[in-house]
């Protein structure tokens, strides 16, 4: 109630406070929502259709893999495969797009992108992702000097994919000189996976093959993706932290003699340091919520500017948010720590030398 | 009630009370009147338990008041205090004033003391909606609310005119034929009128 009513008289300065959580917050919320979509898209991707993953050896990055595509013939004979597959990732500028990506496959991975209109791509031709088709009127289209007839058109959940186009294998190879950037492989059982990556091991020392689970926890992208995003919302934390401290510095300073009041009344330090933590907890939580719902429209509003290409996605799971809130509370209970402390502190005789005689 | 032993006080190097010794009986009224810079204040704030004496010790109702291990406890049930400026809290009403000093037995006592003072049509009313004769008034309430044993009050009626004034001394005076302790700090030396014992001060020293 005293809280309450405190923050209303320093209105100004609570909404000071309430903005400084609010903006960092938010910072938090969307880079790690990003980075978990950035990372969710091309984990799906990769998870999608493949229990194991063939890549070139020593490589950090799949763009750089360079795997024979001969060894689909080996993998297909080996006891409980199901399918086998491969896929070259490239990216390059397509027509006036500076940067699009590229997906040369395999056809029998081609049901993979579902066809909007048009055909699947023979020799020469691509389909282009929806996203990427409204960029495009014509009926060919140039992607690293090389013409390119535009079949179709197709769906993906995967934001990646809809910003990109998708061509037969061989095209890709010509367009970025390689075989395949990786193979995905999917079993006829999830037992038998270890087993059929210790055969494909065999197969060539150049190669590094892992389950796509492993895979996606030890890809190095990922990782920096998420160092980044850590290091980031760490950056929002300490400016939202310092944002508090400072403000509530200010706060208890043009409220001294309210704390001498209370000082002289009897009041604990404890009592005054729990009401300023109140006060700065109500905030928090209130500029909390008020910063999830501007995160979930502008995550929400992402995948629809066209100018991004459905590249920049977010996810946002309900223990990112607990986490976001546990980082807003603590942030909130550190920032009004030492102005807390202080304003416990106020000497109650400042009331009466202010009229001394 | 109150024993002053021995009490000296320094701030830095400079002395400003000088080995004071003097009880105070229990239902007094004390005027402690001086010049200002002769220390009255500076006692006040000692006897009232906000200041530390440099020297000496102060015992009330028989206990070292520096060896109380909870003084917020001891000040809330024991004293009331009444300051030259009503030290009102601006954001909150005057029921929640005089309810913010009330512990939590002495709440009852709220609108009791409200009736007596002749300001429970203001309770719903902030300080700034009230005039200065009544802020005091208020503060009177929240001084007496949980019913201390000595009232301490540092020129209570130094921002006030002669007929709010008068006001004050009358419930100060009817809170001492209640049986509290008064002890007050001024300038003004009407309030000798309705004092018991008058402790006059001149540069620290008792005269």
């Amino acid at each position: 109630m005293i809280a309450l009513k405190a923050l209303r008289k320093n209105l100004f300065k609570s909404l000071l406070i309430f903005l400084s959580i609010t903006i960092a917050v938010m910072a938090i919320f969307l880079i790690s929502s990003v980075s978990q979509g950035v990372i969710g898209m091309y984990s799906k991707m990769i998870k999608t259709d493949g229990d194991i993953i063939i890549t070139q050896k020593g490589i950090s990055d799949t763009f750089f893999s360079n795997v024979d595509i001969s060894l689909i013939q080996k993998i297909q004979n080996i006891e409980h495969v199901n399918s086998s597959y491969a896929m070259i990732v490239g990216a390059s500028p397509i027509g006036h797009i500076p940067i699009a990506g590229i997906y040369g496959t395999t056809p029998n991975h081609f049901s993979h992108y579902k066809l909007s209109s048009g055909e699947y791509p023979i020799e020469s031709e691509v389909i282009l992702g929806e996203n990427l088709a409204k960029q495009f009127s014509t009926k060919e289209i140039n992607i690293a000097n090389r013409k390119f007839k535009i079949s179709g058109t197709y769906k993906s959940e995967i934001g990646f994919e809809e910003g990109g186009v998708v061509m037969n294998i061989a095209d890709a190879g010509a367009l970025f000189n390689r075989s395949a950037s990786f193979i995905l492989v999917s079993s006829l059982s999830v037992d038998k996976i270890d087993e059929i990556v210790e055969k494909i091991s065999k197969f060539n020392s150049d190669i590094e093959v892992k389950t796509t689970q492993n895979f996606v926890k030890e890809y190095n992208q990922f990782k920096i993706i998420e160092n980044s995003s850590f290091v980031i919302s760490f950056l929002a934390f300490a400016m939202g932290l310092m944002g508090i401290a400072s403000v509530m510095s200010m706060i208890v300073n043009s409220r001294k003699e309210e704390f001498g009041i209370m000082r002289a009344l009897g009041k604990s330090r404890f009592f005054i340091i729990k009401n300023l933590f109140f006060e700065t907890a109500l905030m928090s939580v209130s500029a909390y919520l008020f910063a999830l719902i501007l995160s979930l429209g502008i995550l929400a509003l992402l995948p629809h500017i066209e100018m991004l290409q459905g590249y920049v996605n977010g996810t946002l799971s309900i223990s990112s948010a607990l986490y976001v809130l546990a980082s807003t509370l603590i942030m909130a209970f550190l920032g009004a720590l030492i102005p807390a402390w202080i304003a416990s502190k106020t000497d109650p005789i400042l009331l009466i030398n202010q009229g001394c005689a | 009630m109150i024993k002053a032993s021995n009490i000296s006080h320094f701030y830095g190097k400079e002395q400003v009370l000088y080995d004071l010794s003097f009880e105070i009986g229990s239902g007094q009224f004390v005027f402690l009147s001086g010049e200002s810079g002769s220390g009255k204040s500076t006692l006040l704030s000692i006897l009232s338990t906000l200041l530390q004496p440099s020297k000496g010790e102060l015992f009330i109702d028989g206990e070292i008041i520096s060896e109380i291990k909870n003084i917020d406890i001891f000040r809330q049930n024991r004293v009331g205090f009444i300051f030259q400026f009503h030290y009102l809290i601006n954001y909150l009403t005057v029921y929640e004033n005089i309810a913010l000093a009330a512990t939590e037995d002495k709440k009852q006592n709220i609108n009791k003391i409200l009736t007596e003072l002749k300001i429970a049509e203001l309770s719903s009313r902030y300080p700034n909606e009230i005039s200065g004769g009544q802020r005091q008034r208020v503060a009177v309430a929240r001084a007496l609310v949980n019913e201390p044993k000595i009232i301490f009050a540092d020129e209570p009626t130094g921002s006030l005119d002669s007929n709010n004034s008068l006001i004050v001394y009358e419930l100060l005076k009817n809170a001492q034929k209640g049986g509290t302790t008064v002890v007050v700090a001024s300038h003004d030396m009407n309030i000798e009128n309705y004092a018991t014992e008058v402790l006059r001060l001149r540069d620290g020293k008792i005269l």
